[in-house]
């Protein structure tokens, strides 16, 4: 089915493979920031929204 | 020091008690919809109730008044205790609250009456498009002053989400919203054809991306762990979300136009990146699923926690399937037909729906002080409402499939199976019977809702200022440790955030766009193709105010099964002169571009005047009114003038002459009618219709 999607593209696959190429050079950059945060720093703002206080009512 | 402060949460329950009303509203009208389809009866007899006006109110209802108001609930609600600060200003809260529903009321009674700019999911005309714009900068504003003046360093993932919603809705709009006023409520797009449907698909798309999406996954991330009370499972993985998701997003739209007369390289764009879009899209629904790992116990007690699985199981849904829909093969059979009706409300109903019951259910007995009125009524929502979107949208899917198929269908013989429309139409009716009965099981389980709420509101009493305290931020930061890495220093910078944000969402709209638009050889012109003459002029705007195109494609797709049923497929040239541009999105009703000539002037008025008597067994209403009402001719001039000064060629001074040359039309289009039997005035709107529908897709006919 891949091969008949990339026919579909009707000689367009500079366009194809160079917004390929775009998001795959985001993605990486994304991908290093994520890969260099510390465990600290995760742990202190996954925990930002259930450290308040009076957190026992309603349920 | 620590600081005491308040938290505002009148505003909140302000937009939570908006949101309950007008999703009923809203939902109401759709149910209506629903029945009109199968029994036209329901269009109720009267111009303001037909499906044509009455399908962009429910659209605009559930999207802008009830997920609208229950964003800002959310946003309101989340912001003030991520920041650890009130909201930034009372009366700008005030001013969001009431302007919000002003603009709400303001399109409830404009659609009906029939000012629409035929923009899907952007029908308000001109003056509440600058309303919206005005009161989103209001909001931005509110939001921004809360974050600048936050006792809590870092901004969390939530929050990200609310500013990539909010700059990324105010560019949508702007951009789709340029028109050139002719009239107090009466306004041209400056884009025309292939253009506007590019503008319109970017807009479509991304609306459904930034304003049912983006803003909901902001919730989740901060009321999933709120109600589990866990962290979310990998906030890692939600930064990845985030950033891939608004940067793959926007490049998507050209998915709502394959095999149409957009250029093709566009229309692989868009395909691309709607298949990419499943990574981040499943990306922030495990993280949300893998948060109750552990705590799946709750889930069978809690009915707001069911109703979050359930939502971002729907969300993970719809967001594979949408990618589907966007291969070329796929989408061949899907355009056009139910199962895009089905594919929205997976996403509309269980997404966005149940996301909101949870967060109403969660946070109302909060804000009163109290425990909520009935556990067993919200579990009966949870049950019923789940029992509703089946019902919904399985009908729907094979309604889809089977009239999608049925329009392709040849005979041995090579000719078309189902060559009249109506008989695919006739076999999907039982579907849509059991479409709306999925509809009104729904709705029903939001009336139990509004009551348990209700009951739990009087069980309490509103905590309007919440008491709250934290440290000041220092006036000086001292970056200690990891906070100079560069993530980090962007969350304690809310405009660099925005800006990055922006430049993100930019890349991929501008490169889809800026060639369409710049390119003179991606629309070929056509030498053939001429001006409309005012009498069509003026007929395509009855057509506009009618809403036909809710129902009524132009846009005739390059497959054998199409041209041998409509004729010629349709050339991008063809639509230079169309502002705004009327492909449609759906076909309950045939394509209507090579209509022209197809049938004469009597069949038509015939047909309008009651369609059953032409096409026994259609579902669509009579257009009586069409008979009694004159064509206001005074706006010829302004409307001539409009499009001479958006690039249609009509000659300097032709303005003054319109109106002689319109009647001389009418004229001729009554003097034949009168042929055939039929006594009509020639100033009759239906008239101006007829002229309009006879032109259709004749520009390139062979003489």
């Amino acid at each position: 089915m891949f091969k008949q999607f990339l026919e579909n593209a009707e000689g367009n696959q500079g366009y194809l493979l160079s917004s390929l190429a775009i998001f795959l050079l985001f993605f990486i950059l994304v991908g290093v920031f994520v890969l260099t945060m510390k465990k600290d720093e995760i742990t202190y703002m996954s925990e930002l929204p259930i450290k308040e206080d009076n957190d026992e009512r309603g349920s | 020091m620590t600081e005491k402060f308040y938290y505002d949460n009148k505003t909140v329950r302000n937009f939570a008690i908006a949101t309950v009303v007008w999703g009923i509203v809203g939902m109401t009208v759709g149910l209506l919809a629903a029945m009109q389809l199968f029994k036209p009866v329901m269009n109720l007899g009267s111009q303001y109730t037909t499906f044509g006006r009455i399908r962009p109110l429910h659209t605009n209802a559930v999207i802008f008044a009830f997920v609208g108001n229950a964003i800002f609930m959310g946003v309101y609600y989340s912001l003030q205790r991520l920041l650890k600060a009130r909201m930034f200003s009372d009366v700008l809260s005030s001013i969001h609250f009431w302007g919000w529903q002003l603009i709400i009321v303001a399109t409830a009674i404009t659609l009906p009456l029939g000012y629409t700019t035929a923009h899907e999911y952007a029908e308000m005309e001109w003056p509440i498009d600058i309303a919206i714009t005005l009161i989103w900068v209001v909001f931005g504003i509110n939001m921004f002053g809360t974050i600048f003046k936050r006792r809590e360093k870092h901004m969390y993932v939530t929050i990200w989400f609310y500013i990539a919603t909010f700059v990324t809705v105010a560019v949508l709009h702007i951009v789709n919203s340029i028109e050139l006023p002719i009239s107090g409520l009466k306004s041209y797009y400056i884009y025309a054809g292939v253009q506007d449907a590019l503008v319109q698909w970017w807009y479509g798309h991304n609306a459904v991306a930034f304003f049912l999406t983006t803003p909901y996954l902001g919730m989740m991330y901060y009321y999933l762990p709120k109600m589990a009370n866990r962290p979310i499972y990998s906030y890692k993985l939600s930064i990845l979300h985030f950033w891939s998701l608004i940067f793959i997003y926007i490049w998507a739209g050209p998915h709502h136009l394959l095999y149409t007369s957009l250029p093709s390289w566009v229309q692989s764009l868009g395909t691309a990146f709607s298949i990419m879009l499943i990574a981040p899209s499943w990306g922030g629904m495990i993280n949300g699923l893998l948060t109750l790992r552990g705590a799946w116990d709750k889930v069978r007690e809690d009915p707001t926690l069911k109703f979050m699985v359930v939502g971002i199981t729907c969300y993970g849904m719809a967001t594979f399937e949408g990618p589907m829909l966007a291969l070329k093969q796929i989408n061949a059979i899907a355009h056009y037909t139910d199962w895009i009706v089905a594919h929205v409300h997976v996403g509309a109903l269980g997404w966005n729906g149940f996301l909101t019951f949870a967060i109403l259910y969660w946070l109302v007995p909060r804000i009163y002080n109290t425990k909520l009125h009935s556990v067993k009524l919200a579990s009966f929502h949870f049950w019923i409402g789940t029992l509703g979107i089946i019902f919904y949208a399985v009908p729907l899917y094979f309604a889809g499939f089977t009239q999608g198929l049925m329009w392709k269908e040849f005979t041995p013989e090579g000719l078309l199976k189902y060559a009249n429309f109506l008989e695919t139409l006739k076999q999907i009716l039982p579907m849509y019977v059991m479409r709306s009965i999925g509809g009104a099981l729904y709705l029903t389980g939001v009336i139990v809702m509004t009551y348990n709420l209700i009951k739990t509101m009087k069980a309490g009493s509103l905590v309007a200022n919440e008491a709250a305290e934290a440290n000041p931020l220092p006036k000086d930061f001292v970056p200690q440790g990891s906070d100079k890495k560069a993530h980090r220093f962007l969350e304690r910078k809310p405009l660099l955030f925005l800006g990055l944000s922006l430049v993100v969402i930019l890349i991929g709209g501008m490169i889809e766009m800026m060639p369409t638009f710049t390119v003179q050889s991606n629309i070929p012109t056509i030498k053939s193709v001429k001006p409309y003459t005012p009498l069509e002029l003026q007929g395509r705007d009855v057509y506009i105010r009618e809403g036909c195109v809710n129902c009524h494609s132009q846009m005739i797709r390059p497959f054998r099964s199409e041209t041998e049923r409509y004729g010629e497929y349709s050339k991008a040239g063809e639509f230079v002169y169309d502002h705004p541009f009327l492909w449609g999105s759906k076909r309950t009703g045939p394509d209507l571009q090579r209509e022209g000539g197809k049938y004469g002037n009597a069949w038509h008025y015939n047909h309008l005047f009651d369609p059953q008597t032409m096409s026994p067994g259609s579902i669509m209403p009579p257009y009586e009114w069409l008979i009694n009402q004159q064509l206001d001719t005074t706006t010829t001039r302004s409307k001539i003038n409009a499009m001479r000064t958006l690039g249609v060629p009509y000659k300097v001074g032709y303005e003054n002459l319109a109106n002689a040359a319109l009647d001389k039309q009418a004229k001729a289009i009554a003097a034949d009618l009168k042929q055939n039997n039929i006594k009509v005035k020639s100033d009759r709107e239906i008239i101006a219709i007829i002229a309009y529908l006879q032109r259709l897709g004749t520009d390139i006919k062979a003489k």
